[in-house]
């Protein structure tokens, strides 16, 4: 499969002025996932929204961006920025209304595609009107303004396929003005190409966190990087970390963000030139240091090429490259890391450590569009694959090491509950991926309801701890041919015969469902050799699509379970 | 000179821009075109090109661009 085709997405623009200019960014970038975009004449949102018959959607777009203006959009808004309203308070009302009908119509627009893009509305920031009024309740339009993005807020909660974007943020962040007064009278392009060019970065950011292709480790240098000062010529009281000093302040700060990154399910990684043992004693010891040991899931200190600690760390985490973030003060480390592995993502750091923790916080590469419970346990889970490698490193025989961890795999039919982490899984695994299928989830679930298509997940946990939804596999029947549409596992659970047992538990499902013959066609992508090796010894001839059952067991030394329901909510909302 | 060609191979890779006499006419470029490069010449040379001067007329070849860059200022080899 041509991994330029498999991340191509067709994005339709509309809006109520020129959205051209970003269109043609959105095409131009070329940070994954590749684009191709047409941008609907403007002034046609209403016939877009409510129209499925509109030449606009003959393109069929995977993702529909509808960026408007709420002065243009919302006619009781216009009127009561040149008080042309009867009354402000009627203003009000008739706007919120003219906002409810605004967002239906983008809810029923969202039923014709993978993905809704929506940037909230903001006004020109050269509409001061009179301050003093602004926020006054059912009189200002800054007041009336907030409430109608609330309820695009509540009315797109219906829908998950609906992100509502805060272009608020992208004009705060822009430092030049956002909008272009004579663009708009030669061409009714109402902003300016910089905030053009950071609204296409952040929807791409967008994109990439739905296809579950966000970054997932951060590598951190240690000395002038997580603390000030080189600990290994100052010494472990004299770094510059935590009050009152005010450069520790910053470092502390920046640790906090950090923190804050690892609890929501970005691994945290060491890679410095220092004396380990020393270097992890600071790190519990110190009593201004925000992160603990606890906090890192591996660490390479020594005084060996950094792009060869990474690539050390890629492999013990078994997660490509490409998920990387390299932190690091030092811009000759920071230099070879780019020229050896231009695929892990090094940004140049601020030279003063007061920007370290605001620069952290507006990378937008972490993006996602759901956080679940596996997100806020991976740092714990990843700890305990360390727990599983020690023992295995002390005991060294595969057969007895796999008796004692006690492997639990539970299978469930694909429900709900279960489906953010299924898409994400689907779309973010490379290696252990049969088909290299990407579904975004509203189009993943309509699959799987399909008559006669089935899909299975599997959660694997071990005497070490849960490594929660690590599996999934679907089948197509026709009449007694079943086909393997995917078979994805995470490299968490990779090299413990889970693979043995999810494919014995789908074959068995497949045959309980009237097949006689179940098919495998392997993809050959670039990245898939397991799955591949995996699959080769299946087949009934090396030619053949047609899985062999005399191959197909589910080892001894797993427990399979079949999961009852069990009405536990993966997606969250909210913040519990 | 090169430093121009860049900038409107940015806006639209692959064209001839120093063989074309008329970006506009020939289909080089577009009217969206004509935005962008107003906003590439004014960040990179800090320059304030007003509305009535975002005419085709003004930016139809490298030497009109270079003609309303020297009214402002700005001498390019």
């Amino acid at each position: 499969m041509n991994n330029k085709t498999e991340l191509t997405r067709r994005v339709l623009l509309t809006g109520d002025t020129t959205l051209d200019p970003l269109g043609r960014l959105l095409e131009r970038d070329q940070e994954m996932p590749h684009l191709q975009v047409t941008a609907a004449p403007y002034g046609q949102v209403y016939q877009i929204l409510l129209d499925a018959s509109h030449p606009a959607w003959e393109f069929k777009p995977d993702v529909l961006v509808v960026w408007t203006a709420p002065q243009l959009m919302l006619p009781s808004v216009e009127k009561l920025l040149r008080f042309a309203a009867g009354s402000a308070p009627e203003a009000h009302e008739a706007a919120l209304r003219e906002a409810e009908q605004f967002a239906m119509a983008v809810v029923q627009a969202a039923s014709r595609v993978s993905q809704v893009l929506v940037p909230s509305w903001v006004l020109p920031n050269y509409e001061r009107w009179i301050q003093a009024l602004t926020w006054r309740q059912g009189i200002g339009p800054a007041n009336l303004v907030a409430k109608a993005n609330l309820i695009l807020a509540e009315k797109f909660s219906e829908r998950e396929n609906i992100v509502l974007l805060d272009a608020a943020s992208w004009q705060l962040g822009l430092g030049r003005p956002a909008y272009d007064p004579r663009m708009y009278a030669v061409a009714k392009i109402l902003y300016a190409q910089s905030l053009f060019a950071k609204a296409a970065s952040e929807i791409k950011a967008v994109l990439r966190g739905a296809l579950g292709q966000g970054k997932k480790v951060i590598v951190c240098d240690l000395d002038n990087t997580l603390w000030g000062g080189v600990v290994g010529d100052d010494g472990l009281n004299h770094i510059k970390l935590g009050a009152p000093d005010s450069v520790g302040e910053c470092f502390h700060a920046f640790q906090k963000t950090l923190k804050g990154l690892r609890s929501r399910g970005v691994l945290l990684t060491i890679c410095s030139k220092n004396d380990e043992q020393f270097a992890l004693s600071v790190i519990d010891t110190h009593p201004a240091m925000v992160l603990r040991k606890s906090d890192f899931v591996g660490w390479r200190i020594n005084w060996k090429d950094k792009a060869e600690n990474l690539v050390a760390l890629a492999k013990e985490l078994n997660l490509g490259l490409d998920s990387f973030v390299f932190l690091d003060d030092s811009p000759q480390e920071r230099d070879q890391v780019r020229q050896v592995l231009p695929q892990v993502y090094t940004p140049d750091l601020p030279v003063s450590p007061s920007e370290l923790a605001p620069f952290l916080s507006s990378l937008n590469c972490f993006e996602t569009v759901s956080l679940s419970g596996e997100d806020f346990q991976r740092t714990e889970m990843y700890q305990a694959e360390r727990g599983r490698q020690e023992v295995f490193e002390l005991g060294g025989d595969v057969e007895n090491w796999l008796n004692s961890l006690q492997i639990e795999v539970r299978a469930a039919p694909l429900r709900r509950e279960s489906l953010a982490r299924a898409a994400q899984l689907l779309n973010k695994t490379n290696q252990f991926n049969l088909s290299l299928r990407r579904l975004d989830e509203v189009s993943f679930w309509d699959w799987a309801s399909e008559p006669g298509n089935s899909a299975f997940t599997f959660n694997v946990a071990d005497r070490f701890g849960d490594f929660g939804l690590t599996g999934l596999a679907s089948f197509s029947l026709h009449g007694t041919e079943a086909r393997l549409v995917d078979f994805v596992m995470s490299c968490r659970v990779m090299g413990k015969k889970v693979e043995e047992a999810l494919l014995g538990y789908t074959v068995a499902q497949a045959r309980s469902a009237g097949a006689r013959q179940v098919l495998a066609n392997v993809v050959n992508g670039p990245r898939n050799g397991p799955a591949q090796t995996f699959f080769a010894t299946k087949f009934f001839t090396c030619d053949d699509l047609a899985i062999d059952p005399a191959y197909v067991a589910i080892p001894s030394q797993i427990r399979l379970k079949e999961e009852v329901f069990e009405p536990k909510p993966v997606l969250l909302a909210v913040y519990e | 000179m090169n430093e121009l060609i860049s900038i409107l191979n940015d806006i639209r890779p692959g064209q001839n821009f120093s063989k074309s006499e008329n970006f506009f006419e020939q289909g080089v470029l577009d009217s969206l075109d004509l935005t962008a490069l107003v906003a590439a010449l004014e960040s990179r040379y800090a320059v304030f090109i007003d509305v009535d001067e975002m005419t085709a007329d003004n930016f139809r070849s490298v030497t009109a661009i270079k003609t309303i860059l020297e009214r402002k200022g700005i001498k390019l080899s």
